[in-house]
């Protein structure tokens, strides 16, 4: 077997869930809303993705689409949820996901059923080598993955990304200094999504088949791994953080091939998830990389004058 | 010339369950100077701002600003007509620094909204370097100016305080509701904020003040009304309050 392939294989997956952690990031790290449905907007962009590609639609279009229709599933569940209290909005979500999952499974007219849908290429060569097809898979993600990590960052680094956060802090307070909490929360739900589904779109046309087994809640939990051990409100390190859980997770799937082990990796890896997950939250709550404060020009100007003033003085 | 209406309460009740925290309260808050609100604790001081706030809905009476009945309005909607208020127990954004707990209480800021914030960077630039500026001097007023880049949970609690009250200052308010301001901060510094108040008062804000520091209120307010179990018992000037049996009463109780 070629290793480059699967390195490069890794590098696509790499991309695929950056996008998911960068979209959580925004809900959670940054607003705090504790979406547990992320899978449920990962299917709907690579189903929509499927079906459209199906009549022959482009793919940039698809993937538009599928992030469009995503942020209207997410509008549309975030207008109840998030009238309910955090913890019942992580039930409300995670249910979601789980219907919707059912509905495709069950719904053979619709998507397939367990048979699920086949999905052309984004962008196809033909004769080409495994190699150069990955590539070209590569560029298409890291575009998407690029786009969605400048807005989030130019997100958090605004005035809009501080009344978020303030949101996240509290948002009784938020709402008496005259922030509307619902609409804030609306937007950062239907954005996160509107990512997800573009995730989704992404995830589909690689895998060039999906079936409903691959939108399993541990999908989910992966993400909010990524994030948890990257750290919350740092675009930065949930971007580390996908890069390492992806490591782990494909590297368990390689290592199958090459190593006899009296366990199965892929088992062994979510017991070692658990570990992680249990040591980052008991030594290093903040994640491996903390939040960053907002910085807008102004607020650095301000900040280096001050620096400078105290440098003189002491 | 007579002094415009700002707030006016009628018959305001509030109940937790059987509870009466707030029955039948009426008064009147008119346009400058500090208001003050005072009675023990338990007298429903506390509950009566959060209801003027939006937090409570009331379950009988009305209450209008500026003319205006504001009963039903949501938290948010309260703050856009000027009523902004600080906590009795600070309720600041612990993992944000005390300049952006101030910049977040600022009213209008362009870059709050999606849009602007993603497309319209230059626009909001400049206004957020005026609001920084209008920050640090609301921050040196209260003392801050060292602390300006710390995280609001590394304050301590008498800071945490006065960062709550400089950032309902920030918001311009045309009224502001101040829930002991005074409190855990020392006795210095207490004196200075209602001094601050008394200056700010002259260029528009009115203060309705909760205050358990009944020595440093009656100095600055020109009106106190005083509660006991619910009930406005008695209003007045801080000179006469003094002598009246009814604000003995509420405080020492019934003989």
């Amino acid at each position: 077997m070629d290793l480059l392939l699967y390195g490069l294989d890794l590098l696509v997956f790499i991309g695929i869930f950056g996008i998911l952690a960068i979209s959580l990031n925004l809900e959670f790290g940054f607003s705090g809303l504790a979406n547990f449905g992320k899978v449920a907007f990962f299917l709907i962009g690579a189903y929509t993705y499927a079906l459209l590609s199906q009549i022959g639609l482009p793919f940039y279009l698809c993937l538009i689409s599928g992030a469009l229709v995503a942020a209207i599933f997410g509008l549309l569940i975030s207008l109840p949820a998030l009238r309910l209290r955090a913890d019942y909005l992580a039930i409300v979500v995670l249910a979601f996901g789980e219907i919707l999952r059912l509905i495709v499974k069950s719904e053979a007219w619709l998507a397939g059923g367990d048979w699920g849908l086949s999905v052309s290429p984004a962008i196809s060569i033909t004769g080409v080598s495994p190699r150069v097809d990955l590539l070209v898979n590569i560029a298409l993600v890291f575009s998407c993955l690029l786009i969605c990590f400048v807005v989030a960052q130019l997100l958090s680094n605004s005035p809009y990304g501080r009344v978020i956060r303030a949101i996240r802090e509290d948002e009784v307070a938020a709402e008496a200094l005259g922030k509307n909490r619902a609409r804030y929360k609306v937007q950062i739900f239907m954005l996160g999504s509107a990512m997800a589904g573009v995730a989704g779109g992404l995830y589909a046309q690689y895998l060039q088949a999906i079936v409903p087994m691959l939108f399993l809640p541990i999908i989910t939990f992966t993400i909010w791994i990524m994030v948890l051990v990257g750290g919350p409100a740092n675009n930065w390190g949930v971007l580390v953080g996908a890069a390492l859980v992806e490591v782990f997770e494909r590297g368990a799937n390689i290592a199958k091939d090459y190593i006899a082990l009296p366990i199965d990796p892929s088992n062994l890896q979510y017991i070692l998830f658990g570990v992680l997950i249990l040591l980052v939250l008991f030594y290093r709550p903040q994640g491996l990389f903390k939040e960053i404060p907002i910085k807008t020009r102004a607020l650095e100007a301000v900040r280096h004058a001050r620096e400078q003033i105290k440098g003189e003085g002491g | 010339m007579p002094e415009e209406e700002l707030l006016k309460i009628e018959e305001l009740s509030k109940h937790f369950g059987g509870v009466y925290a707030v029955s039948g309260v009426s008064l009147d808050v008119r346009k400058g100077g500090i208001w003050g609100l005072v009675g023990p604790n338990g007298s429903g001081k506390s509950t009566l701002f959060n209801t003027i706030l939006g937090l409570y809905r009331p379950d009988g009476g009305c209450i209008y600003f500026n003319g205006r009945k504001i009963n039903n309005l949501s938290s948010h909607q309260i703050y856009g007509l000027g009523i902004v208020n600080s906590f009795q127990v600070p309720r600041l954004f612990f993992q944000m620094s005390v300049m952006d707990n101030m910049l977040v209480a600022a009213r209008g800021h362009q870059g709050d909204g999606l849009f602007n914030s993603l497309f319209l960077r230059g626009g909001w630039q400049s206004q957020e370097r005026e609001l920084i500026d209008r920050a640090l001097e609301f921050i040196e007023l209260v003392e801050l100016g060292k602390m300006v880049f710390a995280l609001a949970g590394e304050l301590s609690g008498g800071q945490r305080k006065l960062l709550e009250l400089a950032r309902g200052l920030m918001a311009k308010p045309r009224l502001l509701l101040l829930d002991e301001p005074a409190a855990g901060v020392n006795p210095v510094v207490g004196k200075k904020i209602f001094q601050k108040l008394q200056t700010l008062s002259k260029n528009g804000t009115t203060f309705f003040v909760v205050e358990h520091r009944l020595e440093i209120l009656f100095n600055f307010a020109s009106w106190v009304y005083v509660m006991d179990r619910g009930k406005m018992v008695t209003q007045g000037q801080p000179e006469k309050i003094v002598d009246d049996p009814a604000f003995y009463q509420a405080y020492l109780g019934a003989e």
